[in-house]
């Protein structure tokens, strides 16, 4: 089960600075809207997969964090195809594998306190300018990387407590409860983080 | 150490969770005991101002909890029932030094201080370890390191047994007298706080006895059982 995004390692993505991976993702998240080829876009989806290959995750893990985006995106894909050309569709679709992809290199390969500061650090002109709160959104972007994995858990649990009671596992049935223990939670860490005076106040 | 309610009241809607109270705490080691549901919870979380009073007022060494909102959560430290949800980072070393980072201390600072807290509670072998990968009673020990880390006058633990094997409990429980801080406890471990100085108790939100942890305790195994 995903306990945490980030993947321990000593890759050359690992060693790579974080300011590094979050410029070449900025880079080729504009790059790959400036071609249509499916050529060109399968060969970025192809070279992002062989990057998130490089952080050394297990398949299982693998597959566990990338599948439901893939879906995700196959659907919006499959939507282009049949509304627009099935040729934009394909394009849409390798689009975004490219981009999960190079995210999840990134998630699995940065440390999230790093990712923070650094975040926090590029924040700091829209801070001076009044736009937003630097740490805020640094801190904001730490509780996701953190708290991500642990829906991941509570989905988990709430399948073994159905399980132990012979009801069947329906994703759907466990939406409800899975949203409000996730509030509830999420009310227990805001008022954490208040407690803790990590939040400006 | 001084913490005063006068008059101070909490309602949640219609439902009113700690009823009038006029207080004044200045002991090093205080219980809360109750029920499930008797306002303890409220209660000290009206102390560092996570709760605002509907009624009344709050101060903890002439700091009111509501106009002084900031001050106050920095002299009182707050310990969840699920410590787990406090630790925000999923390094141990970074989680602590969060709290000082986000102080704007200087960075030799920062590592000084987390060093010296980790030896404090001989934990400095589990720095570089994952918050996931923590023992229920490490977790709480690294909750508390990372409250302690700031240096607050006051440190509140909300149930920090609850749900720890014998071994964790006593370690949880001797660090717990070691500390030179005032610590206010919630717990149902009435073993926990008969060494206390101080023992409250509280039931459907009305403080209704307060003195030595024998006579509380009794007052509280004749509601509970009755």
């Amino acid at each position: 089960m995903l306990k945490s995004l980030h993947v321990e390692g000593s890759t050359p993505l690992h060693k790579l600075s974080v300011r590094i991976k979050l410029a070449g993702l900025f880079v080729a998240s504009l790059a790959i809207f400036f071609t249509k080829s499916p050529l060109l876009l399968g060969g970025a989806a192809a070279l992002a997969a062989l990057v998130f290959a490089s952080v050394g995750m297990a398949p299982r893990d693998a597959a566990s964090r990338l599948a439901w985006p893939l879906v995700s995106i196959a659907l919006v894909a499959l939507a282009t195809g049949i509304f627009e050309t099935p040729l934009a569709g394909l394009a849409t679709f390798l689009r975004f594998a490219t981009l999960i992809l190079l995210a999840a290199a990134v998630t699995a390969s940065s440390e999230t306190g790093d990712v923070m500061e650094e975040v926090t650090v590029l924040m700091r002109p829209f801070e001076r300018l009044g736009l937003v709160n630097a740490a805020d959104i640094g801190l904001a972007l730490g509780l996701v990387l953190r708290f991500v994995p642990d829906i991941a858990l509570r989905y988990e649990s709430l399948r073994e407590s159905h399980a132990a009671r012979g009801l069947p596992v329906r994703p759907l049935r466990m939406l409800a409860p899975m949203i409000i223990l996730t509030l509830k939670d999420a009310d227990m860490i805001a008022m954490a983080i208040d407690a803790r005076g990590l939040r400006r106040q | 150490m001084e913490i005063r309610f006068a008059d101070c009241s909490v309602r949640y809607g219609d439902t009113v969770a700690l009823q009038p109270l006029d207080l004044t705490l200045t002991e090093r080691r205080i219980g809360v005991i109750g029920l499930n549901g008797s306002g303890k919870t409220t209660f000290v979380r009206a102390i560092n101002g996570l709760v605002k009073p509907s009624r009344g007022r709050v101060t903890v060494n002439g700091l009111d909890t509501v106009e002084d909102g900031p001050a106050v959560l920095s002299k009182v430290g707050f310990i969840f029932q699920n410590p787990q949800n406090q630790l925000i980072l999923p390094i141990v070393a970074d989680d602590i030094a969060l709290g000082l980072k986000s102080r704007g201390l200087a960075t030799s600072a920062v590592a000084a201080r987390v060093e010296a807290v980790l030896a404090r509670f001989d934990i400095a072998h589990l720095a570089r370890r994952r918050v996931h990968a923590l023992s229920g009673g490490e977790t709480q020990l690294v909750a508390m390191a990372s409250v302690l880390v700031t240096e607050p006058d006051i440190l509140i633990l909300d149930e920090p047994t609850n749900q720890l094997d014998l071994k964790n409990r006593k370690r949880v429980i001797d660090t717990l007298a070691g500390l030179p801080e005032a610590a206010i406890v919630v717990s149902h471990d009435l073993s926990l706080i008969e060494s206390f100085e101080r023992v409250l108790l509280f039931h459907e939100g009305r403080l209704i006895a307060d003195g030595a942890p024998v006579d509380v305790v009794r007052a509280y195994e004749a509601v509970a059982l009755c």
